[in-house]
């Protein structure tokens, strides 16, 4: 709603607010990335370089000095440096002054940024060619490998039925999802919920929420419910249920970002209510995105079903690791082997299917 | 008077200021066309008028009542006795023709009905009447995007009639038709105008089919009114004040 104040503003002067308004939030930004600029480079300077490979550190030592060092200064230089309108993040955001500090500046930093990052990587990577080269490594590899590729057939039924157990755990994790991602998926679609304060609100408070679930891998929620509701297949179903639920309301609700407006606008132009053009001109334009997403998000559940197994969500996965522990090759060669012919097919069929809806 | 437009002004978010202070007023069953170049603010100005845009100031009267400034339920209301079609069309792609037509009614269906789809014989006996009247009831049951253009547009058209609307905005209807398509479709504009009584405010292009479809002209540039007046009245000088003068008429019959 406006207000009466904003009504009787001249344009002009909402214009040049408007700009204004910009100019200081771009600044604003500005500072946070700058002292998350210099602060980067002082961590990585300091605590991968310097302690861990110079003196070559297991601790790190702490002390007041170094607390200093670490978080007040770059601060402080940082901020420094945006007021002066030549940083790196001045120029990002397009307010920086238009000379030749600025161009050094950001030249000489930038460069500083890619080689810290590159050396830092190849530091705590530990990347050695001699490890991956030696001997002794190459006879261990050549002993599993030769193991794998002579599966025992043994173990066929029991492994039949763990593989059978992980399909449907997929099955169901995927299947239950859809009423609630649906669900979900309307009230986290920008384009629908931005029109009001209050649904606006809803619309950040569950983006959140489920951009943080999302952010936690099914492994670790595999091993939150193995905890909750005990091992076995339950525990690895919800795992991937919670999991598929917050990343799919994310597919969903940008496939209704994307639909066309014009639809929108002629329902919402015939004086029907928000239910109705969301039924008549929404729902039509996602049902097919959404049965795409929904089969592809089956076929990447089987492949993760098999990995929830690892800690004990139940199916192939478990059964793996246990003859991983028991060090038995040949049967795990066999196990592998079907958890390669399953994921392929999977994925063969729903690209099938993805294809004809289409 | 149907509508009187006092002192519009439109500022987009990024600083575009699209009209700045529009004022005119529309006679009930006036067929009034908006001319200008594109993104001079006609567009604009049809949407201010059924709030599918917020003005940023200025008042818009409709039927002798201020509509600026009604929300929810009354704004619904408002909306529902103006029809609006569009340049690209915006129909339902998937659905049928007639679920397209059925849908214009949607302003005065109750919600549960609407979704389950329980529509009353008279709905569908008017939908099927408003199909009559663009001359397209055979394609009922085909899919809309399977239709050809200028067709679509009459579904729009026939979708719009089912608000019985008492204003028509018309968004250069025929922009993305044919030139012979496009004069079939201003027919039907012109026998919606003359049989029904309804009032008509049309974006268009060509000024010949300006010259025969309007009673009334208003020119814009660069969001202000530089032309009010009869269409016989625009000649070669004022075409050249409205579009440039590098422009040069095109003729489309």
């Amino acid at each position: 709603m406006r207000t009466t104040s904003e009504i009787n503003q001249s344009p002009l002067d909402i214009i040049r607010q408007n700009k204004e308004i910009e100019r200081r939030a771009n600044f604003i930004k500005a500072i946070f990335l700058d002292i998350f600029f210099v602060f980067y480079s002082v961590i990585v300077v300091q605590r991968a370089i310097y302690y861990k490979f110079i003196l070559d550190l297991r601790d790190i030592p702490f002390s007041w000095g170094s607390i200093l060092l670490v978080f007040v200064i770059p601060a402080v230089v940082s901020v420094c440096w945006t007021f002066t309108r030549t940083s790196i993040s001045c120029k990002l955001f397009g307010i920086a002054k238009d000379n030749k500090v600025t161009k050094w500046t950001v030249e000489i930093f930038g460069w500083f940024l890619l080689n810290i990052t590159f050396i830092a990587g190849w530091i705590i990577t530990k990347l050695s060619i001699v490890d991956l080269f030696s001997s002794e490594g190459l006879q261990g590899a050549e002993r599993l490998f030769s193991s794998l590729f002579r599966p025992e057939f043994g173990i066929f039924d029991d492994a039949l039925f763990a593989m059978i157990e992980t399909i449907y755990i997929a099955l169901l994790a995927t299947l239950i999802s859809i009423p609630i991602t649906l669900l979900l998926s309307f009230f986290t679609a920008r384009n629908l919920m931005k029109s009001n304060k209050i649904t606006f609100v809803i619309y950040y408070v569950l983006r959140v929420f489920l951009n943080f679930i999302r952010s936690i891998e099914p492994l670790i929620w595999a091993i939150i419910f193995s905890v909750w509701v005990g091992i076995g297949p339950f525990a690895g179903m919800i795992a991937l249920l919670v999991h598929t639920i917050a990343s799919n309301a994310k597919l969903y609700s940008e496939a209704i970002e994307g639909i066309e407006e014009g639809p929108v606008e002629a329902i919402t132009a015939t004086g029907a209510n928000k239910v109705q053009v969301v039924w008549y001109a929404v729902v039509p334009q996602i049902v097919l995105p959404f049965l795409s997403f929904t089969i592809y998000r089956w076929d990447i559940n089987v492949r993760m079903a098999t990995i929830i197994g690892l800690v004990g969500g139940g199916g192939i996965g478990t059964m793996l690791m246990q003859y991983q522990g028991l060090a038995r090759w040949h049967e795990v060669g066999l196990i592998v082997l079907m958890i390669a012919l399953v994921v392929w097919v999977m994925d063969y069929v729903s690209a099938k299917i993805r294809e004809a809806i289409y | 008077m149907i509508l009187k437009v006092k002192d519009l002004h439109k500022i987009y978010k990024n600083g575009m200021h699209a009209l700045k202070g529009i004022n005119f007023e529309v006679e009930k069953g006036e067929f009034l066309v908006i001319i200008g170049l594109s993104g001079s603010g006609k567009s604009t100005l049809l949407r201010c008028i059924n709030r599918l845009i917020e003005p940023t100031a200025g008042t818009v009267e409709f039927l002798g009542k201020d509509i600026t400034h009604v929300t929810g339920e009354e704004l619904r209301k408002v909306k529902t006795q103006i029809g609006m079609v569009f340049q690209h069309f915006n129909l339902i792609k998937r659905h049928s023709v007639l679920k397209n037509v059925i849908s214009g009614k949607l302003g005065q269906l109750k919600t549960f009905n609407s979704i389950i789809g329980n529509f009353s014989e008279e709905l569908y006996e008017e939908a099927y009447r408003s199909l009559d009247t663009v001359g397209i009831r055979e394609k009922a049951d085909e899919r809309a995007d399977s239709l050809s253009g200028g067709q679509q547009q009459r579904v729009a058209i026939a979708r719009s009639l089912m608000q019985s609307p008492k204003l028509l905005l018309a968004d250069e209807p025929v922009a993305s038709l044919d030139p012979a398509t496009s004069n079939s479709v201003m027919q039907f504009f012109e026998k919606v105008n003359k049989e029904f009584g309804t009032t008509v405010i049309c974006n268009l292009h060509f000024l010949s089919l300006v010259r025969r479809y309007a009673t009334r002209v208003i020119a814009l540039k660069a969001g202000e009114i530089i032309y009010e007046g009869e269409p016989k009245k625009i000649d070669e000088e004022w075409f050249k004040t409205i579009y440039g003068d590098e422009a040069e008429e095109v003729e489309i019959r």
